[in-house]
């Protein structure tokens, strides 16, 4: 099997990738290196959003997603978008929540909307914001007026009592930076304090005269706070997360780093101080909504894009990601080693330039075959380029690192690069496999019995027999392209039974030579004592090798001794599971053959036969002349002597009819009555016979 | 206070209703609730498309940290959920009241079970895969790497992303549409116990996988190699229960767009979850033939007809089963007679036959045990007679010469 054939091209979104590296156990985030928001993203949100909206918070999440991706919006999703806009604001009876998100959409479509109702609805949210208590109410109605505000139709938006509002507002947070949803709840959030500071900052902004300075101060301790119990990755990744996760309320840690970064950019969009946020916490919160990839469900879509927007256009520190479009370099295709550095939307950086700081060979402590080399940028294609790499670049892992060099202190102090990034770069190449052979050695002075040559770029059917006083000897040479010693990862010989019992072996080196010697009489026992065919398989291959092969190299037949008894048992060979499952094959009962009987002739003739005597009889009865002498000749006991006849006449006719239809029972029966009235006649009849002869007698 | 206790009962009532009309039941084997254990809410997020596919067919997902302490599988005796997804592959103790025990103790119960490890997956995750017959590579650094059939991309190195097509043939287990593209996997490799035929391999590597540490140079042969390594099994245990066994949690994950596994694992989910596959018999009859009651015993000899009608669950309602491998064994000790029986293709299947001239205690046995399907078992005890005395041929002309001579001998 060669690569060509069963390599499977796959093509996926570079995010796709993202998460497949080792080395983390976590499952959201494990990659190294993270990749900008790219097209597959754009297609992917035209699948994701699904074209009609339920709410008017679904149809802005997808909008703004289309927004910032500069995906167009279709007409079918702006009209039905702007219909629910106009009817929420021009009914004086819609909720809050609801009125929030049609000013968000309208903020996006800019649909023609009548403004006459706007006096009621700014005047009921300002009502709402008096007597509220909960978070939510603040945050839909402080937001609203924010967006009315920023409609710039002459409608009146202001907060009189903007610190009354801010304290009250600032009252539901708690000390460690959290805060509650509503006052009546004891439990505290991270996503609520994010909610909270981007209410706290939409009052700032509403308020017609400046606010306390101190309770802006409190705001930003707050926030240090919560970047103080922000969470972390093995890769630097960093987000937001609830402490205590109710399943109920909780919505995942995009929607809750979202709402975070929601808040401190809008606070930081209203107060002229800076907000002392660590521009590398905000790399980490980049990194994290990078890392996730894909996400497959909307709300995560739009949290993951709407937070990247977020931090791309705030106005203290914006991430820039340096991401390589590929990490597997070719030595044959001579590939170039290309770097790009993108802002999170994937826009281009400003003027920058990167250095490869190192490139070693990852876990060994030779010398780096590069150090501190400045790349070449292309900007035709917008690649930082490694026009070449050294001649000494064999293949292998490597560990590149690079550092992102600012121009000047003015750049460098908006931006956030991280420091120096690592990456793990393969170098692949076409490996040298030269001077295959296979042999079997006899074994008491090594002499060489059969010896084959292997052309392991071709087809191989040895064909071997050995005893267990022999050895088999495999042998080639392997060296990497630029004829260095090079160990593959998987250098495994397979013995394959008939029974498809496998055994492996792994082929040592020194240097290029490879070299693995079977001896079969220490082997006996790890071969269960089977005698019969092997196959042979090689296998070649490793991450860096353009030539790893698997190949059938032909067969040896073993001869062992006989199994002694204390010897191993094969294990069972596994089950076929299609052959364990079919039907059986079909039984028919066999029947006992009715025993044999002659023809039907045979039984005539003999019935015949038997009944001769009888005839016999007969006519030997008729021919001497029955006499009926004895028979009485008075009236009784004539009478009797017919009806003992006639009885003897009864119990053959019931003989007959015993064997034509009646059973044994019946025949007894009746049996029983004709042998008590031939007892009574015949009784009398002797009787009778008895008395005539003794009166003759006396006579 | 006794008030109030007429209206607790009844809120109680009230509230075990749902549970009641939605649990599992030979009925309708697709049971509904199904709790999800996972190590990290954020797989929400990133494997939304698994989670997605299951509520759109009307599953009640309920997604859980594997260590939130008020976590139970069972309320008062009775399960809460109808299957189990384990997608905390590094949990070393769950929360609440559940251990090892309980969740093989859920399954035993007839209930389903989808779990995926990973690499370093706990101890815990290994036993209950252990307990199932699929055993882990024992290495827990070790991955499945395939230098010649690994997923093409300029991003991974380590060709620890392996993509196999080499699946399991069975149209009832990964649905009768082929799998279009191959599965990628990245995680860790498994085998099977030889001596366990309850556990059937789904998606195995090819032969030139091995299962290694890719950090370290191998010293010692891979214990697991080529397609005896197994990276998805399920297992279908005697009670019907479904198990899915997957050494990589990513395999279910929304990254690997372009290739098979989202169609892979939701096909496979189907079947986990009793969509396909769940057969059940009904009406079992069998007479004489010309006759429509079913006797108490039958007489040597007699001549008998056999039906039994078989439906499959296809997730909402009984379809029809059609298959031509349904056997039927008359059987006493062994059967002595095992034939096919006809179908007319719309899950009636019928057949006649010659009681054997051998008397005892029979059985009517119906053992059918397909690849992905459940199995079926039916069995039903009928004795058998001899020949009642006068039930004997009466006039057998070879004994003529014998009643002539006694006739004869009489007269």
């Amino acid at each position: 099997m060669r690569r060509g054939e069963t390599a499977t091209t796959t093509r996926m979104g570079p995010l796709g990738l993202l998460v497949l590296l080792l080395l983390s156990a976590i499952s959201l985030c494990g990659a190294k290196i993270v990749y900008p928001i790219s097209d597959s993203h754009r297609s992917a949100a035209l699948e994701l959003f699904s074209p009609s909206f339920e709410s008017l918070k679904e149809a802005y999440e997808a909008l703004r997603t289309f927004e910032v991706l500069g995906v167009e919006i279709n007409n079918y999703r702006s009209t039905q978008a702007c219909q629910s806009v106009l009817n929420t604001l021009g009914s004086s009876s819609s909720d809050v929540k609801d009125v929030y998100y049609a000013l968000r959409v309208q903020k996006i479509l800019k649909c023609d909307a009548g403004w006459e109702n706007i006096k009621d609805v700014t005047l009921k949210l300002q009502s709402t914001i008096c007597g509220a208590s909960s978070l939510f109410d603040f945050y839909f109605s402080v937001g609203s007026l924010v967006l009315i505000k920023e409609l710039d139709i002459d409608a009146e938006v202001k907060l009189e009592d903007a610190n009354g509002v801010f304290r009250s507002i600032k009252s539901l947070g708690q000390s460690d930076g959290r805060w509650r949803y509503n006052s009546n709840n004891p439990e505290s959030s991270t996503r609520a304090a994010g909610i909270a500071i981007e209410a706290l900052a939409g009052v700032v902004s509403l308020a017609p005269l400046d606010v306390d300075l101190s309770l802006i101060g409190s705001v930003k301790t707050s926030i240090a706070k919560l970047f103080e119990s922000i969470e972390k990755y093995d890769d630097g990744a960093l987000y937001f997360d609830e402490k205590i996760v109710d399943a109920r309320d909780y919505q995942g840690p995009l929607s809750t780093s979202l709402s975070v970064v929601h808040g401190f950019v809008a606070l930081a969009d209203v107060t002229s101080e800076a907000i002392n946020v660590p521009r590398e916490k905000l790399l980490g919160l980049a990194k994290f909504f990078l890392c996730v990839g894909m996400p497959g469900n909307a709300h995560d879509f739009y949290s993951q894009i709407d937070s990247l927007a977020l931090l791309e256009r705030n106005n203290f520190s914006i991430p820039l990601i340096l991401s390589l479009p590929s990490t597997v370099l070719s030595l044959t295709r001579k590939d170039q080693l290309k770097v790009t550095l993108n802002t999170v939307l994937g826009s281009s950086a400003p003027p920058v330039s990167v250095k490869l700081v190192q490139a070693a060979v990852s876990g060994s402590k030779d010398s780096p075959i590069i150090n501190n080399q400045e790349l070449r940028f292309d900007s035709a294609s917008g690649f930082h380029v490694l026009d070449s790499l050294p001649e000494s670049a064999d293949v292998g892992p490597y560990e590149f690192s690079f550092r992102v060099d600012l121009p000047d202190a003015d750049i460098s102090n908006f931006y956030a690069t991280g420091g120096i990034t690592k990456v793990s770069i393969y170098l692949t190449g076409l490996t040298k496999l030269e001077g295959a052979e296979i042999a079997i050695l006899d074994s008491d002075h090594g002499s060489i019995d059969t010896k084959n040559k292997l052309e392991l770029a071709g087809k191989n059917s040895v064909a071997l027999s050995a005893n267990h006083l022999q050895k088999m000897r495999l042998s080639f040479t392997l060296s990497s392209p630029l004829g260095n010693a090079f160990k593959p990862h998987q250098v495994l010989l397979k013995l394959r039974y008939e029974t498809n019992i496998e055994h492996v072996f792994v082929i040592g080196n020194s240097g290029k030579q490879f070299e693995l010697i079977l001896d079969f009489l220490e082997l006996v026992d790890k071969l269960y004592y089977l005698s019969g065919r092997y196959d042979i398989e090689l296998t070649v291959g490793d991450a860096v090798m353009e030539n790893s092969f698997v190949q059938p190299l032909g067969h040896i037949n073993l001869e062992l001794p006989t199994t002694p008894e204390k010897a191993a048992r094969p294990p069972p060979p596994p089950v076929d599971p299609y052959l364990r499952y079919g039907p059986k094959a079909e039984i028919s009962h066999i029947f006992r053959a009715p025993e044999k009987r002659p023809p039907r002739e045979v039984s005539l003739v003999f019935l015949g036969l038997t009944l001769v005597p009888l005839g016999g009889f007969l006519i030997g009865l008729l021919s001497f002349g029955v006499s009926l002498k004895g028979f009485p000749t008075s009236a009784v006991p004539a009478v009797f002597a017919i009806l003992f006849h006639l009885g003897i006449a009864g119990v053959l006719t019931l003989y007959l009819l015993f064997w034509l239809k009646l059973n044994l029972f019946t025949t007894l029966k009746i049996l029983g009555f004709l042998g008590v009235f031939l007892l009574f006649t015949g009784h009398r009849i002797l009787s009778h016979l008895a008395s005539v002869s003794a009166k003759s007698k006396s006579a | 206070m006794a008030n109030l206790l007429p209206l607790l009962t009844l809120i109680s009532l009230l509230f075990l209703l749902p549970h009641h009309t939605l649990a599992f039941s030979p009925d309708t084997p697709t049971g509904r609730r199904i709790l999800v254990l996972v190590d990290d809410l954020a797989i929400r997020s990133s494997h939304a498309l698994y989670f997605k596919s299951l509520t759109s067919r009307n599953y009640d997902l309920e997604l859980r940290l594997a260590d939130d302490p008020k976590l139970a599988l069972q309320r008062y005796g009775q399960y809460l959920y109808d299957g189990l997804i384990l997608f905390c592959p590094t949990v070393e103790r769950f929360g609440g009241a559940i251990i090892k025990e309980a969740v093989l103790d859920f399954v035993d119960s007839g209930r389903d079970l989808v779990l995926a490890a990973d690499e370093d997956a706990s101890d815990l995750i290994r036993e209950i895969a252990t307990e199932c017959g699929v055993d882990f590579d024992e290495d827990p650094a070790a991955l499945v790497i395939d230098h010649a059939s690994y997923a093409v991309s300029s991003t991974e190195g380590d060709h620890t992303l392996i993509a196999s097509d080499d699946f399991i043939q069975s149209d009832v287990i990964l649905g009768s549409k082929a799998i279009e593209a191959p599965v990628l996997f990245q995680g860790v490799g498994h085998s099977l116990n030889p001596a366990n035929n309850l556990v059937l391999k789904v998606l195995s590597a090819s032969p030139s996988a091995y299962s290694a540490n890719p950090k370290f140079t191998l010293s010692n042969a891979p214990v697991l190699t080529g397609s005896a390594i197994s990276l998805v099994s399920v297992v279908q245990a005697r009670n019907n229960a479904r198990i899915l066994i997957s050494g990589s949690l990513k395999i279910f994950s929304d990254r690997f767009e372009k290739s098979g596994n989202e169609q892979f694992l939701t096909e496979l989910s189907k079947w986990i979850f009793h969509e396909r596959g769940h057969l059940k018999a009904v009406n079992v009859k069998h007479h004489k033939v010309g006759e429509v009651d079913e006797p108490s015993i039958y007489r040597i000899t007699d001549d008998l007809e056999y039906s039994v009608e078989i439906y499959e669950w296809s997730g909402t309602s009984w379809e029809p089963y059609v298959a031509d491998d349904v056997q039927i064994q008359f059987y006493m000790m062994s059967p002595y007679v095992l034939k096919t029986l006809s179908t007319d293709q719309k899950g009636l299947y019928y057949t006649s036959f010659k009681v054997p001239d051998v008397y005892g205690v029979f059985k009517f046995k119906v053992e059918y045990q397909r690849l992905g399907y459940t199995s079926l078992s039916l069995s039903k005890q009928i004795p058998v007679r001899p020949f009642r005395h006068n039930e004997y041929e009466r006039f057998i002309t070879t004994a003529y010469p014998y009643y002539g001579a006694c006739f004869s001998m009489v007269s």
